[in-house]
């Protein structure tokens, strides 16, 4: 009995299978979207940062000459791979540009330029015989602080193209409140012949004579005994001149007073943050 | 890989507890504005060497390559017996005390480098020499360094040295119108120590000077000499140079070289070494 009410009971389902064979009819619309859900909470907050990323080292000049000044310097911290002179080779334009008028912005421009620069600075203003200059702030990138250098040019404003200054010297992995300094001597651009005349040196020597300034800095001639950067022989000046000995040149605007020795310049770099 | 560490660790403390030969790299630079460099002297020694020390007096040796840029016989017959051949020994050999080579060749100045190759038999310090012309004795040291043992290139700053063994005149060895007192000797080029040696210059030198440290026909107190006499003295012991006068004339004043192209600042060399990995 009870197996033929299921039988029976199937027999609509074979009836509705039979008529699958016509076209299927259309879905309905969608229905309404549901209501949003309610927001999430806040995340904990995140640790403090390690002020900021960058590292700061300050850079100071001390003029050890008796008088010659020393021009606004170009300071860059880089990689290794950049100089911004190689001694033995001829000067770059820029160089020659600050080894004759005391210019920096040259040097700068140069080193922006370059793939391992990391930041450059001209010092904001010349540095007086025998006094310490004022100090220049540069920002490093924390990551680079492992492997970085540090060049530095500055003229002697009363020479022909002679300067002092850093060659990538290495200041890797300072801590901060680290000081360290260097004693630099004094290169001869090899751009122009050391005549120490009043048209050819831009310096305060210079401009006594009546000469010096901007008129007597860059000259793109290259007239030197060798056009290669090498270390400066020093300060022939005027000084007997006249007399027998005929050891000065005579065309000199410099005296006696103006000669230097090495080095010309003690340069302290310290790590603030 | 902690097994392969440990094996080449092994190799290594096998490697360095032979004794064996090293060669090392030596690169020079003149830094100079217009003084060359005459052949350099190089030597690997011990401690019992000691090619010059400031505040003490040359040896013939260094006299000969201070005043003269002659280092062995072949250089210069004249010196057999009395320069660092005959002090040191036989060259590119193991001289138990040193081993030592000239490198031959002017380097010229401004900049210039030359770059060697020398095999320092593991003696552990290195001294090289070599002499500025135009000068009377005139040479830049390296003294003595302790030669680095960790792979790497290092450099040092070399200052120029006065031998002591001449007075620095600044006369033209060529100049055949003076002569040395007592012997008669003409200056007869830089070959001679005692007289003044200034050999080859970059830029031309000048005649007729009237000396500088001591004057052509006056002794040293003053007193005249022959006129056409300059005294052979000395300025002793060794000492850092006090750098050359010169004048700006080619035909008088004090000395034949000039003030505006022969003088120099320290440093006046760059030498910098390479140590190779083992």
């Amino acid at each position: 009995m009870n197996m033929n009410k299921i039988n029976l009971a199937l027999l609509p389902l074979i009836a509705v299978l039979v008529t699958g064979c016509g076209d299927d009819g259309k879905d309905g619309a969608p229905g309404p979207a549901g209501v949003a859900g309610v927001d999430g909470t806040d995340g904990i907050d995140g640790i403090d940062g390690t002020n900021g990323n960058l590292a700061v080292f300050t850079v100071q000049i001390t003029n050890l000459t008796y008088s010659q000044p020393l021009s606004p310097a170009a300071i860059v911290l880089h990689e290794p791979g950049y100089n911004i002179f190689i001694d033995g080779e001829p000067a770059s334009t820029a160089l020659e540009v600050l080894a004759e008028s005391g210019n920096p912005s040259d040097i700068i421009t140069e080193a922006v330029a370059s793939t391992e620069y990391l930041d450059a600075i001209a010092s904001d203003s010349a540095t007086a015989p025998r006094s310490i200059g004022n100090v220049s702030t540069l920002l490093v990138p924390l990551l680079d602080v492992d492997d970085l250098r540090i060049s530095l040019t500055t003229m002697l404003v009363d020479t022909n193209d002679a300067f002092t200054g850093l060659n990538a010297a290495d200041i890797s992995n300072m801590t901060v409140g680290q000081s360290v300094s260097f004693m630099a001597p004094s290169w001869d651009a090899g751009t122009e012949a050391n005549t120490e005349t009043a048209s050819t040196i831009p310096g305060p020597a210079a401009v006594a004579a009546g000469g010096g300034g901007a008129s007597a800095g860059f000259d793109a001639a290259r007239d030197d005994l060798f056009n290669l950067v090498h270390f400066h022989p020093g300060a022939v000046t005027s000084a007997n001149a006249d007399d027998a000995s005929k050891e000065g040149l005579n065309t000199s605007v410099l005296t006696e007073a103006d000669r230097w020795g090495n080095p010309t310049a003690k340069i302290v770099i310290t790590r603030t943050r | 890989m902690k097994l392969i560490k440990v094996a080449s660790a092994v190799a290594l403390a096998c490697s360095s507890s032979v004794l064996m030969a090293q060669t090392i790299e030596i690169t020079i630079t003149n830094l100079t504005h217009a003084q060359n460099f005459t052949p350099r002297l190089v030597i690997a020694h011990d401690s019992s060497v000691d090619a010059f020390e400031p505040g003490v007096g040359a040896t013939s040796a260094l006299a000969w390559l201070a005043e003269a840029g002659v280092i062995d016989d072949a250089q210069n017959a004249a010196s057999s017996g009395q320069n660092f051949e005959a002090l040191l020994g036989p060259t590119d050999t193991d001289n138990t005390t040193n081993t030592w080579h000239r490198f031959g060749g002017l380097v010229a100045p401004s900049t210039t480098s030359a770059t060697y190759s020398f095999d320092t038999l593991d003696k552990p310090y290195l001294s090289i020499l070599t002499m500025l012309i135009p000068t009377n004795d005139a040479f830049a040291g390296l003294d003595s360094i302790e030669i680095p043992t960790t792979p790497g290139t290092y450099t040092y700053m070399l200052n120029a040295y006065d031998a002591g063994t001449e007075l620095n005149d600044e006369l033209n060895s060529t100049r055949t119108d003076i002569v040395e007192q007592d012997t008669g000797n003409a200056l007869g080029g830089y070959g001679v120590p005692g007289v003044a040696g200034v050999g080859a210059s970059p830029v031309e030198l000048g005649v007729g000077g009237t000396g500088v440290a001591v004057k052509v026909g006056f002794a040293i107190d003053g007193s005249a000499i022959g006129a056409n006499e300059v005294v052979d003295g000395t300025d002793g012991p060794v000492h850092i140079h006090r750098n050359i006068l010169g004048d700006t004339s080619l035909t008088d004043g004090a000395s034949d070289l000039q003030s505006t192209e022969h003088r120099w600042l320290n440093p006046v060399a760059r030498v910098t070494i390479t140590i190779p990995a083992p």
